[in-house]
């Protein structure tokens, strides 16, 4: 038996009644006396919450009608019954860990989701491409061409030069590729995922040599032969509905968090995509008897744009010193080519007149 | 029994809680959420909801929400359900190449559920909310609220939102005025004029001072709100009147910047219990409305499906 004193409200008005309160712990019940009568609350029709030092108990059945109890010995010997007879749950063992502990679960959540950004993400993005028919890079690809492209100044003779030019190369595609030369002042080039490749006229421009132009189509058919763009949607897709999924709206500042987190990841898997171009479209020199100099010949020129295409090109790219620097490791154990190939040079010419 | 007096009784209203109690409930949620892929939303919106009613006071006595996950989980499949037939019908049209029809048809979808979902969300909340075992309510005619809502948008659209200041004030005067405690009413008298003019004279000054004096409006906007707030019961009265000043806004706006950016967002806790707290700790109650005497009056209601709603729709009205 205990007993201590404790408020009542009845639901009925707004009176505070003070009451007798009791706890049978042999019947497993609450008892107490009212103007009106005599209660008897079983522990498991009751819910209760603890705040402070208040202890508020409600009925199920009326869950206007509360009573509250600040006495201590009296709430622990109470909630002490409860847990006895299973009545308190896993919600409050958790919510009383206390803040190491809860502070421990933010943090390894908080690492649970970089995790899942740099881990989980690319794993599933990747398995995912290969699910995707390859269509849908065409068709993706023929919609921006159509877009953007067709609308531009497209210069047709140079445009079918380098398109020979090409095709005097072993590329590895499984694509039909596609050369389009588009007159402009803009230093750039890309490739669409249905096998277009862009080239601007003012890149053309700076460069001296065939091999530089062999270095920027190896580059660019990396890109295409391994489904880079097709790739990069669905990690950042696959990011999206992470976030969505995981955090709702529980914490929205997580949210944003998380979502900063993303797009910086965003970037790096574009710098590694690039990267991976900038490699295998060396070996493809190489392949194809071409000094690889031209990449890194190429990028030393394009290191005299940087200050125009600052930020984004660093960002999204890999700094042009670091792409020098491994690809000259790259060739450094590999024979010199010191033989021209002189139909490349024929096509080459052409473009730069 | 009943007390008849007519001297000036004295009140206080304050919040308890504190971040580090919150934090732990913060965090038990954000877990369920990660396990179960978000499905305990419901569940996790109840108990932040029961902590922050808890933690506030009048009198001693503490509020309390008596909404639960589950029927909070229910108005979540029936609002899931309604946004989906709605989309489904948007995507239909554009489907068929009638985008323009599609859009007009969304939209005016959406702007039909804003006053349906405000509606039920005050209907949902205040039935769930109680002081000393006394419901609140509330009153509000769905039907009426929906066809002022439409006069207003559209007063609001042809006046360029100039009218929005009217808007915001009439709803507000129509959702507080049918809120009840029991037998306690509410009433909300500020003007759209009135606001309007706070608002623009706030706006010029920001901009003069360079962000300066936005504490200043702050302050000037939280007052506005809270003094035009008072209650009823049998003749007498119950008047708001908020204390706070700029240099509060100031400590509360600065300060919950500050934690937010060096805890990488996990002084979330904080931020929600500090705010809180100075706005419970700012609000003067003054009448002569005995507590003690207040009368059941209000009734269950607990279809959740307008406060879901308001969730989707990222309104949030509730005072």
């Amino acid at each position: 038996m205990n007993l201590t004193a404790a408020t009542y409200f009845d639901g009925i008005s707004s009176i505070p009644q003070q009451i007798e309160l009791t706890l049978d712990e042999l019947q497993g019940q609450l008892e107490f006396k009212t103007s009106i009568g005599f209660n008897e609350w079983g522990i498991e029709e009751i819910s209760v919450e603890q705040f402070g030092n208040t202890l508020e108990i409600r009925h199920n059945d009326n869950k206007v009608a509360l009573i509250k109890v600040n006495n201590p010995d009296f709430i622990a010997e109470f909630l002490g019954l409860l847990k006895q007879k299973g009545q308190l749950g896993w919600y409050h063992i958790f919510i009383h860990l206390g803040i190491k502990a809860h502070i421990l679960i933010a943090v390894l959540i908080l690492g649970l989701i970089v995790g899942g950004y740099f881990l989980i993400i690319p794993w599933v993005a990747e398995k995912a491409v290969l699910i995707i028919p390859e269509k849908y890079d065409a068709s993706l690809g023929q919609t921006f061409f159509t877009e953007y492209v067709t609308k531009n100044n497209v210069d047709s003779a140079k445009t079918n030069t380098l398109n020979e030019f090409a095709a005097e190369l072993k590329l590895n595609n499984s694509k039909q590729l596609h050369f389009t030369v588009v007159q402009s002042d803009i230093v750039n080039a890309f490739a669409l995922p249905d096998g277009n490749i862009v080239v601007y006229t003012a890149l053309l421009d700076k460069m001296k040599a065939y091999d530089e132009l062999a270095g920027l189509i190896g580059h660019e058919v990396i890109h295409v032969n391994n489904r880079h763009t097709m790739k990069m949607l669905c990690r950042n897709l696959s990011g999206y509905i992470f976030i969505s999924v995981v955090l709702t709206d529980v914490n929205g500042i997580m949210a944003v968090i998380a979502d900063n987190a993303r797009n910086l990841e965003s970037l790096s898997f574009s710098r590694q995509f690039e990267q991976e171009a900038d490699v295998q479209g060396t070996e493809l020199m190489i392949q194809n008897g071409i000094n690889p100099k031209g990449m890194t010949t190429l990028f030393t020129r394009l290191k005299s744009e940087e200050k125009v295409l600052v930020p984004t090109f660093i960002s999204s790219h890999p700094m042009t010193d670091d792409r020098i620097k491994y690809i000259n490791e790259l060739i450094k154990d590999k024979p010199s080519f010191s033989t021209e190939n002189k139909r490349l040079t024929e096509l080459f010419q052409e473009i730069k007149n | 029994m009943e007390n008849e007096s007519t001297e000036v009784k004295s009140y206080k209203l304050s919040f308890n809680g504190n971040g580090s109690t919150f934090f732990g409930i913060v965090v038990v949620n954000w877990l369920l959420s990660v396990i179960t892929l978000s499905i305990y939303y419901p569940w996790a919106k109840a108990k932040q909801l029961k902590y922050m009613y808890s933690s506030t006071t009048l009198n001693d006595d503490s509020f309390a929400f008596n909404g639960t996950g589950k029927e909070m989980f229910k108005g979540y499949i029936k609002t899931l359900v309604i946004f989906g037939l709605l989309f489904a019908i948007f995507g239909v049209f554009t489907y068929y190449e009638m985008p323009t029809l599609g859009i007009l048809v969304l939209y005016f979808g959406l702007f039909t559920i804003m006053p349906i979902a405000i509606h039920g969300s005050y209907r949902y909340r205040m039935s769930r909310s109680t002081w000393r075992g006394i419901r609140f309510g509330y009153r509000g005619d769905r039907t009426e609220l929906m066809l002022n809502f439409f006069k207003w948008i559209f007063f609001t659209i042809i006046s360029l939102g100039i009218y929005g200041s009217w808007m915001e004030m009439n709803l507000r005067s129509y959702l507080i005025g049918n809120i009840r405690m029991g037998d306690v009413e509410f009433r909300y008298k500020g003007k759209g004029l009135d606001y309007f003019l706070l608002g623009l004279k706030g706006f010029l000054l920001t901009l003069i001072t360079l962000g300066i004096y936005s504490f200043w409006f702050y302050k000037s906007l939280f007052e506005y709100y809270v003094n035009n707030i008072s209650a009823y019961k049998d003749g007498k009265e119950i008047t708001f009147k908020s204390k706070a000043t700029a240099s509060d806004m100031f400590n509360l706006l600065f300060v919950n910047y500050i934690i937010l950016i060096f805890t990488l967002g996990l002084g979330y806790a904080w931020v929600v219990t500090r705010t809180m707290n100075l706005v419970f700790s700012r609000i003067q109650l003054e009448g002569d409305i005995d507590l003690d005497s207040i009368q059941q009056t209000e009734a269950d209601y607990t279809d959740a499906t307008g406060e879901d709603m308001s969730d989707f729709l990222n309104i949030d009205f509730i005072m």
